[in-house]
């Protein structure tokens, strides 16, 4: 007779798994760090998305009330940066989610031509505020990542 | 989440499928040499890539991957004779060499020459390291032979096993891949394993159990960076190789042997987890050794004669509810490897990755996906190499440092994350 492990794991019972939705959309704020990644960003803003929203870190470090405001609606902050920028606001940005405990992923574009030196520059600018820290040499994967989180 | 079609895409192996192509153009894992010890010893049936087929060895020891079936009538060639350099069919006598050429029809007269109208199909089988590597690609891309360290060192430096898990090979690699659910599923063995526990790099596992990641591409596939508090405020780092398609090396633990994964498809709903063990510089000990053989580390122990697992999904996998209410496993099931293997066999042969929910420390699982769909892409459409095929790719290592906290470790670590002869891995 066949376990209940095997017998569960099967294709056939795989069928019977309840398909009725098993979340609610998440808030994801997406945030252009610097001018190389504003175009990347604007780019992303002009599709369709589950309830994520994009900006530029002027739009909202110069706002500091309206910062509080995005983060603490957020579930999750991505902040895009381009290799060799060192974006200041980082900081404030970070330490806005720091305070109000929203995780936070950086995701810095280089491409084949970045040295080390360059992207170390961006990475210690940001590694302090980030959770999870990306490093891709393609833009279309910040697509495939907000697609993948369901943003 | 994935779309179906990306899922269906990334999962589907078999012959004409884009990750099946994929697969196809580097050296995999087949058996373990000791399937195969002499020549004209009994052939062994290998369903690689949804292919079934007979690796066997001839009259003068010579490699053998043919199809398993023979061209006759459909009988399976694992009845046949081996002897006087081929494969004889215990059928109607048709015989096979090395190379899947038929040699002899019996029932035809040798001057018709019928029998060299047939041949079977054929793979290049070579063994390297312990292990009969086979390339199942078109025979104008095949790659040069594998260069993996493990398959360099002399053999008494290396341990090497396989076990057959009953899911999909991307459910397999994802686990490998996924650094974070060590601290939960894995948290019972770490301290009590002989092949992990003792060494410094544990206590920074065990005291901060919210590591930060980082996802760094590579050559051939990927670093993923766990970063956990240290000592003065510098940063103990993992980093974990994952190298195109399947293959993974786990960071090292104290003076332990270092280990790692492939993860070979045998069809859509199986796959071959292979596993290695080994040091560089010295010879394993003999309880190391030990150890290895009794399915320690993130080896297994299987049912004496086969490669399925002891505990497996027909018997729950031994499961103890009273060592996981102890404490001493967090999931009830005993160690790493079928640890892992119960949790990603429970997911069903392929997972419907359209209805789950990932998070952000998910990012080397989405990036890994997004490198084999970009690759796959990149082969169909422009004819471009694979990453880890090139044996540069091949020759990494993963590594386990302490790093000052403003030094990416990609940069500090970078003598670190390739071979460096006679050198032993860099760890904590």
């Amino acid at each position: 007779m066949r376990s209940e492990s095997a017998r569960m794991s099967s294709a056939s019972e795989a069928l019977f798994r309840i398909g009725s939705p098993n979340s609610r959309p998440r808030a994801v704020k997406v945030i252009a760090l610097d001018a190389g990644s504003e175009p990347v960003v604007a780019d992303l803003a002009e599709r369709h998305w589950n309830g994520a929203a994009f900006f530029t870190a002027a739009d909202l470090t110069s706002d500091p009330a309206r910062l509080r405001e995005e983060i603490s609606a957020a579930d999750l902050v991505v902040m895009v940066a381009t290799a060799g920028e060192s974006p200041h606001e980082v900081a404030l940005i970070g330490e806005c989610c720091s305070r109000t405990r929203v995780t936070t992923t950086g995701l810095v574009m280089c491409d084949e031509k970045t040295s080390d030196e360059v992207l170390s520059v961006t990475l210690g600018r940001l590694r302090p505020w980030m959770l999870m820290l990306v490093v891709a040499s393609s833009s279309d994967y910040i697509e495939d990542m907000l697609l993948a989180l369901r943003a | 989440m994935l779309k179906k079609e990306q899922n269906d895409l990334l999962t589907h192996t078999g012959p004409g499928a884009p990750m099946g192509q994929l697969f196809r153009r580097s050296w995999l894992p087949a058996l373990l040499a000791e399937e195969l010890p002499e020549a004209e010893c009994a052939p062994v049936r290998v369903k690689l890539l949804s292919e079934r087929l007979l690796a066997w060895r001839d009259t003068e020891g010579r490699y053998a991957l043919t199809d398993e079936f023979c061209a006759h009538r459909g009988v399976s060639l694992w009845f046949g004779r081996n002897e006087e350099h081929g494969l004889r069919c215990s059928y109607h006598g048709w015989k096979y060499d090395h190379t899947g050429q038929c040699v002899e029809v019996p029932s035809e007269p040798a001057e018709s020459g019928f029998c060299g109208k047939i041949k079977l199909a054929s793979y290049p089988l070579v063994e390297r390291g312990g292990v009969l590597w086979a390339y199942m690609g078109p025979p104008e891309l095949q790659p040069p032979l594998p260069e993996w360290e493990f398959a360099t060192v002399p053999s008494d430096r290396r341990f090497v096993s396989k076990r057959l898990q009953e899911s999909n090979w991307m459910q397999a690699l994802e686990g490998a891949i996924d650094s974070s659910h060590v601290s939960f599923l894995h948290r019972g063995e770490l301290n009590t394993d002989p092949l992990f526990k003792g060494s410094k790099g544990n206590r920074y596992n065990l005291d901060d159990a919210r590591p930060v990641f980082e996802v760094v591409e590579s050559p051939g596939g990927l670093y993923i960076g766990a970063r956990r508090n240290a000592e003065h405020g510098n940063y103990y780092w993992r980093v974990t190789q994952w190298v195109m398609p399947s293959f993974t090396m786990i960071p090292p633990r104290g003076d332990h042997p270092v280990h790692g994964h492939f993860f070979i498809p045998i069809d859509d709903e199986q796959c071959w987890t292979w596993s290695f063990d080994y040091k560089v510089m010295r010879p394993l000990a003999e309880q190391e050794l030990e150890s290895l053989r009794a399915g320690k580390g993130i080896h297994v122990a299987c049912v004496p004669g086969t490669f399925r697992p002891r505990a497996n999904k027909d018997n729950d996998y031994l499961m103890d509810r009273a060592a996981q209410k102890r404490g001493e496993t967090f999931s009830g099931v005993h160690g790493f490897g079928m640890q892992d293997a119960s949790v990603q066999e429970s997911m069903g042969p392929i997972v419907d990755r359209t209805k789950e929910n990932l998070v952000s420390t998910d990012n080397g699982i989405i990036m890994a996906r997004h490198r084999l769909l970009r690759s796959v892409k990149a082969m169909l459409d422009k004819d471009v190499t694979p990453p880890g095929i090139d044996p540069v790719h091949q020759r990494c290592r993963s590594a386990s440092v302490v790093l000052p906290p403003d030094q990416p470790f990609k940069d500090a670590a970078k003598a670190a994350l390739v071979v460096q002869d006679d050198h032993e891995h860099v760890t904590v």
